[in-house]
């Protein structure tokens, strides 16, 4: 039978918190993959996964300065992350698949900003790297109380990491995989 | 070997070719009993004789998805011979491409029945057995990329996606509140080499290649990309997972 886990594959995981990113490295490990440290660690790579800080404010009251470092600040390390990814990648040669992680939304308008900064960032990096082999997605958590009854875990999302990194969605680019018990469709 | 469905009961409608075949033959790898339904006898026969050879379990029960007795029929066949259901995958559908002033009401009528009536009455009456089960299932619903996006002489199909979108939404909202819960999401593929498509826009292995140079990622749709993710959203590894659309389309949407 063909194997679909991803082997013997090599994996950066970039942010998160403590707990998130344990969740998403064992995720990771149970597909095949090597996780390395950080990115300077692995100059060939296949799988990068970058989890953004949270970064909530209200408009009012928010400093233009604090929104650059804050808001601005995630956009810039998101930017940063993939292109040094992907040269990574690129050095290998064998295409090879990105993840963001967005923060769960808390429903203030200037975050959503950033998540959908993020989105959008996913799918122009989708589409540009497409043709090399390079996927790239977002998982989108949800926070708080849903339609499911219970919150989103790091262990929902790391198993959403997992399969949009494997070889089981080798035609999946440029796509949300939400991840919120319901709760963006109330 | 993963057995990420072991011994769970999932009904595939559409089985017998195409997407759902693939799908019936996937699941069944990884430890479901699978009900295949369908109308081609014949087809349906072949994919459970393919399934019970590799040491699966599956049967074939013929059946018109417009139809409720049909689905009565389905789903007490489905509990007498597998056992109790726990999952459905609403993949049986039909396509045309026709521009809007040549679409009859009977042609939109005949799409609609089986696209829209024939997803409804999958997701009624998969409430229905799941909750007979007592626990938790998952229900996936095939739309499209054309269920998110329009396409230029497919206007009943396109409808009748967009409604497939719309009903997932609202049934996972529902489904979310039953106890033990059950997940519903929608799945939107992007152009699939199918006999959905070639039966349409001919077979020709240009064609092929003329889809693939349309997608971001210049690979042609294959069923078992499909497969992959409709496992994805049945099993537990996407138990947080519902009213989502998860668009698997080699990037064609992200445009």
């Amino acid at each position: 039978m063909e194997d679909t886990a991803i082997s013997p594959f090599r994996g950066v995981v970039v942010g998160g918190s403590a707990g998130l990113c344990e969740a998403v490295r064992d995720a990771l490990g149970g597909e095949g993959v090597e996780v390395a440290g950080s990115l300077d660690e692995a100059p060939k790579l296949d799988i990068l996964v970058v989890i953004a800080a949270h970064s909530s404010m209200p408009f009012a009251g928010t400093a233009v300065e604090t929104f650059a470092t804050g808001l601005g600040g995630e956009l810039r390390t998101a930017f940063l992350a993939l292109k040094q990814g992907v040269t990574a990648i690129r050095a290998k040669g064998a295409g090879g698949a990105v993840v963001f992680v967005a923060a769960p939304s808390d429903g203030l308008r200037s975050f959503d900003a950033l998540r959908q900064g993020l989105r959008l960032l996913t799918k122009s990096a989708a589409l540009e790297l497409g043709p090399e082999g390079i996927r790239v997605n977002i998982v989108l958590p949800g926070s708080g109380g849903t339609p499911l009854g219970r919150a989103c875990t790091d262990t929902d999302i790391a198993a959403g990491v997992a399969f949009a990194v494997s070889d089981r969605a080798q035609f999946m680019t440029g796509a949300d995989l939400v991840i919120d018990g319901g709760r963006m469709v109330q | 070997m993963s057995r990420r469905l072991a011994d769970r009961v999932i009904i595939v409608t559409g089985a017998t070719k195409g997407i759902g075949r693939e799908t019936a033959r996937l699941l069944a790898r990884e430890g479901a009993k699978v009900a295949c339904t369908g109308r081609d006898t014949a087809d349906g026969a072949s994919v459970v004789d393919e399934i019970t050879s590799n040491g699966g379990e599956a049967i074939f029960v013929r059946h018109d998805v417009a139809n409720e007795a049909d689905w009565r029929g389905v789903i007490a066949r489905t509990e007498s011979e597998l056992g109790p259901v726990r999952g459905v995958v609403n993949n049986a559908g039909a396509f045309f491409v026709k521009p809007l002033a040549d679409t009859t009401e009977g042609d939109f009528q005949g799409i609609f029945d089986v696209n829209v009536l024939g997803a409804f009455l999958g997701v009624k009456m998969g409430f229905e057995a799941i909750a007979r089960s007592g626990a938790p299932g998952a229900i996936v619903m095939m739309s499209s990329l054309m269920g998110q996006v329009g396409f230029p002489g497919a206007t009943a199909y396109c409808a009748t996606k967009g409604a497939v979108t719309g009903l997932t939404k609202t049934a996972a909202l529902e489904g979310a509140a039953m106890k033990p819960s059950i997940r519903v999401n929608s799945l939107h593929p992007g152009v699939i080499w199918t006999p959905m498509i070639t039966g349409q826009f001919g077979d020709d292995p240009a064609l092929a290649d003329a889809f693939a140079a349309d997608t971001p990622l210049k690979i042609i749709g294959l069923p078992r990309y499909m497969a992959d993710a409709i496992l994805f959203l049945l099993s537990d590894e996407s138990a947080h997972v519902t009213g989502i659309e998860l668009t698997v389309d080699g990037g064609r949407g992200a445009d």
